[in-house]
């Protein structure tokens, strides 16, 4: 660990106090040749990355280098942007999730997201727990779930006496640590996060970060994030992404460099991944 | 501080340096004339209140709606026959307007693609019907609901055209309603997996409800004045019994009062204000119940 403390001062990355053999990689997406297009526009262009089975995995770069938009390829929430189409293919599992058999619906009961923003909806903690259960037609056992979902996000005892309440009452943290919650309940495989965090201050980052750790145990975790520092403490594995200017002037995201994070940080093959982690550039 | 000071003292000649100039004359004029125009709206409304109220009193009791109109005997004309028409109306009315609106809305701004010439096409006419004179829908209330679906001259007639009349302020004002839910709500809702119907009804139309109930009593607040369309449809202005079925004849208070103002003793003229005094009362009620459900349930997020 001493070496990255000298590359990269401020930056712990998340090394042997989790162990984990992250060398073994059990593919859960495998992307190749992935574009995205917004109409006639190419938003990202070419990206290959295969996404590890209970890893988190960070997706960094500057503003408008189209990690988002790669994040929500993952459970097709771009099908609801008119004009938006992917190009190239992701399997999940195997499975091409941009087939023509796929329904979203199910793709997205199977690999939960979390917003930027927290979005609880306007009702009480516990409805915003089992809406998601709800809507895949669960009926019963709908306590045993919330308590469940609220547990793992660790929400459990600051809420447990007040259930009922309107979850728009909660502080941010709590509203965003609520959502993940959600997205839990309905029992997924993945969980996409969006810059989850940007909207939250220093200590509910901390304690989000630290629900990540736990999380990793049972879920695959796919993160996009502005904040270098977060994708060094928390994830397995980053992506970086960059913005490029192709020859006609046109500017589109590509990834510069996929690898394990503790390599990204310390020592990185291209040197424009280089320049944005020392804060040379973005 | 003590530059400040220096400078200060250089500039100025006395502790009055920020008293600023006199408000200029353009400025005062600009005022008195926004100030002017709130006051012709507000006291043009206030005196036709004072006239009704002042020359229809004398009239404002329990005959007006325990009492069928007569002709003769202007002492025992009431108006309950056009009170009750005028229920009756509105509340079917509200029954074919407020579901159609709605949905239409839900499509509008749920599930049409704005990139469709069509879907723009259907925006634009929409925001040009409800520009369209009510005496037009009175015409198409005749020769279409009356003599081509056949449904005859009664309320259920009336009532059809009048729904058509406010149906595009229905549709604008929900639509309205639905797109003030944010966009993270939906996204929120279908990243757990739920359907787009689901979404809709789960938590866009709950959240929306406020905004559309506000909106639609506003809508069929303006119907309940309408006589045009009723005049066109061929709307009795004299009916001396309550409609008891869909098809019956009918009078509404706006009808009955412009059969009143036409009669030649003074007497009726009387009724006539007492009339109206009864539709502003109805008109009050509506619209005090829609800020009372907009401020009462209106979501900020």
């Amino acid at each position: 660990m001493s070496e990255i403390g000298t590359s990269i001062p401020n930056v712990t990355v998340r090394g042997p106090e989790v162990p984990r053999n992250i060398q073994a990689l059990d593919p859960v997406f495998n992307v190749s040749g992935l574009s995205v297009f917004y109409g006639d526009y190419a938003a990202v262009r070419g990206v290959d990355m295969v996404i590890g089975n209970r890893e988190i995995t960070a997706m960094i770069g500057p503003s408008g280098c189209g990690k988002s938009t790669v994040l929500r390829c993952f459970n097709r929430m771009n099908d609801l942007i008119p004009g938006a189409r992917a190009a190239g293919k992701i399997t999940y599992h195997g499975e091409d999730l941009y087939g023509d058999h796929v329904d979203p619906i199910e793709v997205r009961r199977r690999i939960g997201m979390v917003f930027q923003k927290p979005n609880p909806f306007p009702k009480s903690i516990y409805d915003n727990i089992a809406y998601g259960p709800r809507v895949n037609g669960r009926k019963k056992g709908m306590d045993g779930i919330v308590e469940e979902a609220l547990t793992k996000a660790a929400l459990w005892d600051e809420v447990k006496d007040k259930l009922k309440q309107n979850a728009l009452s909660l502080s941010g943290g709590q509203q965003q640590r609520l959502c993940i919650a959600r997205a839990i309940a309905v029992r997924p495989e993945v969980i996409l996060m969006d810059e989850p965090c940007s909207a939250l201050d220093p200590i509910a980052t901390t304690k989000i970060e630290d629900l990540m750790q736990e999380l990793s145990r049972d879920y695959t975790i796919v993160i996009v994030t502005h904040n270098m520092q977060q994708a060094a403490r928390v994830s397995d594995r980053t992506a970086f992404f960059t913005a490029e200017v192709d020859d006609s002037g046109v500017r589109h995201g590509r990834l510069v460099e996929y690898d394990e994070t503790s390599r990204i940080f310390t020592n990185p093959s291209d040197k424009r991944t280089e320049d944005y982690i020392t804060g040379r550039f973005g | 501080m003590t530059v400040l000071t220096s400078i200060g003292k250089a500039a100025s000649p006395g502790p009055r340096q920020l008293a600023g100039r006199r408000r200029p004359v353009r400025e005062t004029v600009f005022l008195i004339a926004l100030q002017f125009s709130l006051v012709i709206a507000i006291a043009f409304l206030a005196v036709l209140l004072a006239y009704v109220i002042s020359k229809g009193w004398a009239r404002l009791d329990p005959r007006l709606w325990e009492n069928m109109p007569s002709i003769r005997r202007p002492e025992n004309a009431g108006a309950q026959s056009a009170i009750v028409g005028t229920i009756y109306l509105m509340g079917l009315t509200a029954l074919f307007v407020i579901p159609t609106g709605v949905l239409a809305a839900i499509y509008l701004e749920e599930y049409a693609d704005r990139d469709k010439w069509y879907n723009r096409l259907l925006e634009l006419n929409i925001q040009n019907l409800a520009g369209i004179p009510s005496i037009v829908y009175g015409i198409l209330g005749l020769g279409i609901i009356a003599r081509v679906i056949g449904l005859g001259f009664g309320l259920i007639t009336g009532a059809l055209t009048l729904a058509l009349l406010v149906l595009p302020v229905v549709i604008i004002s929900a639509r309205e309603a639905i797109r003030a839910v944010p966009p993270s709500i939906r996204e929120g809702s279908l990243a757990l997996g739920a359907t787009q119907w689901q979404t809709i009804y789960r938590q866009v139309l709950p959240s929306s409800i406020p905004g559309i109930a506000t909106g639609s009593i506003l809508a069929l607040s303006r119907a309940i004045g309408e006589a045009a369309p009723l005049v066109m449809l061929g709307a009795a202005t004299f009916v001396a019994f309550n409609p008891e079925s869909l098809t019956d004849g009918f009078t509404a208070l706006p009808l009955q009062i412009y059969n009143w103002i036409g009669q030649s003793r003074p007497e009726f003229g009387v009724l006539a204000s007492s009339a109206i005094v009864v539709l502003l009362a109805l008109l009050l009620v509506m619209n005090s119940v829609a800020i009372l459900l907009r401020n009462r349930y209106q979501k900020r997020w």
